[in-house]
């Protein structure tokens, strides 16, 4: 950019239109070199494989190892969702990714008075070691990469898994997955928790070191940023609070004993990927320079495996819009090209009809389609981190890094992440930026395209929507309550009563925690004996 | 104009919720309806102990509120509760988010608890709150908690309609208590440190006694106690709610809560006619613009607003003077 | 001076469902619309939220479901509703809900429910209009 250009930009008449970003960071018309710092392209930078990693943690990326397809899937009873992941898996998707329902999310079993009208609804049933094994039946576990999205009754639902393995004679050490288990950001944002704060910790914990004897391939936590963007944060406010969330746990961990290289490798992360392409490339970028040099430099992890943040992307749930929904296939289109671009391990397209329901089987193949155009047809994965040098995006890589560390000393100040969300610092940065992008819609400074400007009126509906049936929440119950009177139930209690007496104690409560799945206690029970000791949490709405 | 119907009354008497939910909206929106809901609520009050609970925001006062609502109705009271709530001043819409933490008092007849707005109060006590809280105690409450958010020279307004003042503080925040409106810790009652379930509490707690010069003899009250509780544990609850029992049993029976309630009942009665005066004067047509042309001559000239305000007196005591019987039969 | 046209509406979530984004933005909408909001919070009761409608005398329940749920959660707290006599107050809300589902609702005495992309001031004009329809004398 030759410095006459330059200027006429800046005086050239330019339409009457907000130019900042969707988290409303202002962006100037062109980028220079002038924008970067000499580190920008030098230390900051450095080659795909190599410290600090923005440009990827692979020296050839998507040549060496495509990210792995995993579509999100769960609803019904545990054999409409194994029948989901059979659909999936024959056309072509490489991992599975399992959603609960409510109930189970919350540790409760279908037939809790709570529970009703929730059972299967978005999510897949599972209230016992039974429901894993028709979940999972005929899967090879060995062999397929299983990813489970579950939090504050992560550890049980975990061991349930595990057993269902043992039952089938497959090694845990050759068992490969992830297990979400991050329960700080549903304090922050998802609001699916059970007990306060510091017991989850140790639970978390307690997987970590189980994991590290016992279940080596295994991703003991995914660090998740995807639903605090999803409750409304700015990418910044998702990028410096999952990372956050990160060092917190990582501090846990060291605080209980271990040494940071046994357990910093199998962390992994998960990131949203919204509508504003440049900056979510920076974000995911910035993730990787910020953990990597927070592991060297301030943890001291020896280990380059400690320091690489890998993770899962999905694109953004609240950018799709009930109406036209076919419009939404475009929308995850350049969604899941940011995520490509930012160099994720594995990737979730949204489907179009999201908005309205649960993904019909047409739907979902379509997203899973996205991604194989971008993975065979677009050439991007070609070479490893194409944008690499831009001027835009080494600079908003930079700016993101910088306001993650802005906000990485204010909750130092207060104390750390936990007291901060005690004191709902997170939860009301979260709930002003979400009234900001509201008002920028309502004002229509920002365009939902269908939805404040371009709106189809009198639009029929012309996809198909799947609708769970009345008779799973039926069904289940009664399983559920068969699987009471069938089961042995003196061994259950026998274990229930051992984990309780060893949750008062500081033992590590994963195998107490396995012995009581093999006995097919429910999950219900084993939240129960647990509340006897760590108490519940209870709301704290901050606005 | 809302009016307290018999029909609302009867349902009132007859311990319907509804009807007390409605009779305390009736005060809280038609201040011209106070007087009527007065007449018939006169009988029934006078036995209530009102205590109002006060403190910098994030103390936890809404948990406490609810443990101590839950306590109080276990120990065989009946207990109303008002939270109130600060309106913004640029839309006069409120946000009442207390109901969160005491979802667990949902669903109890022996407690009934109402979200107030401050509306035009500044911050902190809606103007209405004296009221609501005879309503409760119409409708057989003989504990009513008050709850006031902010820290602000409404705070002190807690006083005027509570006979018991809880201060409600937390172990770690030596600035929030320089935040606090000078006068409300001579007002407490009793000092609760909530959140006390840190370690080493007997050391913050040392240092909060410091810090609130306790100690210090008080002319006419003993020193306020300070109490640690934190919602976890128990014990600190019940010992708060042994004390607040143990200061309600004090106060009716040295007659200092007859005292009071007469106290409260002069204040009534005083600003129920400066009231009165207010609004015959500005019922006048060049009331406020009188008012204003004043100020503007009196601003400007240095002159001293008594001659105004001697005649402004005069104008009214004639008019009073000549409908006096009219006027009579209308204020009653 | 306090006018006596506040609208008071409790807000909450029934069931089991955290998604709260949606819910906080329309409470805040309410709110700086001069609403009188009262903010019940997450895993709420048919029970709880009628019980609590009916202590604040409020004039609107509203109701945000994401879960699926919605066919249980608002048949019951209309039926609650009408049971303990505050079936004249309006019962709105939001969420993912289909337009078939909607109807179903809408003849059972629900009010609109509106869904995602709808902006917060169709929810306050309508409720804004509905109290001018129905405000209650006492």
């Amino acid at each position: 950019m030759t410095p006459k250009t330059a200027e006429a930009d800046r005086t050239a008449p330019v339409r009457d239109a907000d130019f900042t970003t969707i988290s409303g960071r202002e962006l100037k018309n062109v980028y220079t070199p002038d924008d970067l710092a000499p580190e920008d392209l030098g230390e900051n930078l450095g080659l795909p494989g190599d410290y600090p990693y923005t440009r990827g943690i692979h020296p050839t990326m998507y040549r060496g190892k495509l990210w792995t397809m995993r579509q999100f899937a769960g609803m019904g009873t545990a054999e409409q969702t194994n029948q989901r992941f059979k659909f999936l898996l024959e056309r072509g998707q490489t991992g599975l990714s399992t959603a609960f329902d409510n109930p189970t999310l919350y540790g409760w079993d279908s037939d809790h008075p709570l529970s009703a009208g929730e059972v299967g609804k978005t999510g897949v049933a599972v209230d016992s070691l039974a429901d894993m094994e028709r979940l999972f039946d005929s899967i090879p576990l060995d062999k397929v990469s299983t990813s489970m999205t579950i939090n504050a009754p992560a550890a049980w639902i975990f061991t349930m898994f595990l057993a269902n393995a043992e039952n089938r004679g497959v090694p845990l050490e050759k068992l490969r997955g992830t297990i979400q288990n991050d329960i700080l950001k549903e304090y922050i944002a998802q609001k699916e928790w059970i007990f306060p704060p510091e017991p989850h910790i140790r639970l978390i914990c307690d997987m970590f070191a189980f994991c590290a004897d016992h279940v080596p391939q295994w991703n003991t936590i995914s660090i998740s940023g995807y639903h605090i963007r999803e409750a409304g944060a700015t990418a910044a406010q998702e990028l410096a609070f999952t990372l956050m969330d990160g060092f917190t746990y990582v501090d846990a961990a060291i605080e209980a004993g271990m040494n940071v290289d046994d357990f910093a490798p199998r962390l992994s992360f998960f990131f949203n990927s919204h509508m504003d392409f440049f900056e979510e490339i920076a974000k995911l970028r910035a993730a990787r320079r910020i953990w990597a040099r927070h592991m060297k430099e301030e943890y001291g992890a020896q280990n380059p495996r400690s320091w690489l943040c890998r993770f899962h992307v999905q694109t953004a749930g609240c950018s799709l819009t009930a109406q036209q929904p076919e419009v939404n296939i475009v929308r995850t289109a350049i969604e899941a090209l940011a995520g490509v671009l930012g160099g994720c391990q594995s990737l979730h397209t949204n489907s179009m009809d999201e908005a309205l329901a649960l993904p019909s089987d047409k739907a979902v193949e379509i997203a899973l389609r996205t991604q194989q155009v971008i993975a065979f047809e677009s050439g991007v994965a070609n070479v490893a981190d194409p944008l690499g040098g831009s001027y835009l995006i080494e600079r908003l890589t930079r700016e993101l890094e910088e306001e993650a560390e802005s906000y990485f000393a204010k909750i130092r100040e207060m104390g750390g992440m936990v007291k901060a969300i005690e004191r709902g610092f997170p939860q009301q940065e979260i709930t002003r930026s979400a009234y900001e992008y509201q008002c920028a819609l309502s004002e229509k400074r920002k365009t939902m395209v269908g939805v404040n400007e371009f709106v189809h009126e009198n639009e029929v509906l012309e996809i198909p929507i799947l609708e769970i049936g009345e008779s799973v929440e039926r069904d289940q119950i009664a399983a559920v309550k068969k699987l009471k009177e069938t089961r042995d139930n003196v061994a259950v209690k026998d274990s229930l009563d051992a984990l309780e007496k060893a949750a008062r104690t500081k033992e590590n409560l994963i195998p107490h925690l396995l012995r009581c799945s093999h006995a097919y206690a429910t999950e219900g029970e084993i939240t129960e004996t647990l509340i006897k000791v760590f108490g519940e949490y209870r709301e704290q709405a901050f606005f | 104009m809302p009016t307290l119907t018999p029909t609302l009354w009867d349902e009132f008497t007859n311990g319907d919720r509804r009807a007390c939910a409605r009779l305390i909206t009736l005060v809280e929106n038609h201040p011209d309806a106070i007087p009527d809901v007065h007449d018939q609520l006169a009988t029934r009050l006078g036995k209530a102990i009102r205590i109002g609970i006060t403190g910098p925001p994030g103390v936890g006062k809404s948990t406490l509120n609810a443990l101590l609502a839950l306590g109080l109705a276990d120990r065989g009271h009946r207990v109303g509760l008002i939270a109130v709530d600060p309106s913004s001043p640029f839309t006069g819409g409120a946000f009442m988010g207390d109901r969160v933490r005491m979802d667990r008092l949902v669903g109890d007849d022996r407690i009934f608890m109402r979200s107030l707005a401050s509306r035009e109060g500044t911050g902190g006590l809606s103007p209405a709150t004296p009221y609501v809280a005879d309503v409760l105690e119409g409708f057989g409450m003989d504990r009513i908690l008050i709850e006031t958010v902010g820290v602000g020279q409404a705070e002190l307004d807690v006083m005027a309609c509570a006979d018991i003042v809880v201060l409600v503080l937390q172990p770690s925040t030596g600035d929030s208590i320089q935040s606090l409106k000078a006068g409300i810790i001579e007002a407490a009652d009793i000092i609760v440190v909530n959140k006390a379930d840190i370690p080493g509490v007997e050391l913050a707690l040392q240092a909060l006694r410091f810090a609130l010069g306790l100690g210090k003899g008080r002319k006419d009250r003993p020193v306020p106690p300070l109490m640690p509780t934190s919602a976890q544990q128990s014990e600190g609850i019940d010992k708060l709610l042994d004390e607040i029992e143990a200061q309600a049993k004090r106060l009716v029976d040295s007659g200092r809560h007859l005292e009071m309630r007469r106290a409260r009942i002069a204040r009534e009665i005083r600003s129920g006619i400066e009231r009165c005066l207010w609004e015959k004067y500005a019922a006048r047509a060049d009331a406020e613009s009188g008012i204003a042309h004043a100020a503007e001559d009196l601003a400007r000239s240095g002159g001293s607003p008594y001659p105004f305000i001697g005649d402004a007196c005069a104008k009214i005591n004639i008019t009073l003077d000549r409908k006096a019987e009219t006027n009579d039969s209308q204020d009653r | 001076m306090a006018t006596d046209t506040k609208i008071k509406v409790v807000v909450g979530k029934p069931g089991l469902d955290g998604h709260d984004r949606g819910a906080k933005v329309v409470a805040r909408a309410l709110v700086e619309a001069g609403m009188e909001v009262v903010y019940l919070g997450l895993r709420q009761t048919p029970e709880s939220i009628v019980a609590a409608a009916i202590e604040e005398d409020a004039d609107v329940i509203g109701l945000s479901v994401l879960s699926g749920a919605h066919m249980t959660h608002f048949p019951k707290v209309m039926e609650l509703m009408k049971e303990k006599g505050i079936g004249d107050r309006l019962l709105t809300g939001g969420g993912i809900i289909p337009t078939k589902d909607q109807e179903t609702l809408t003849a059972m005495g629900v009010g609109k429910l509106f869904g995602p992309g709808d902006d917060p001031s169709l929810i306050v004009n309508y409720i804004q209009d509905w109290v001018k329809e129905h405000r209650r004398e006492n």
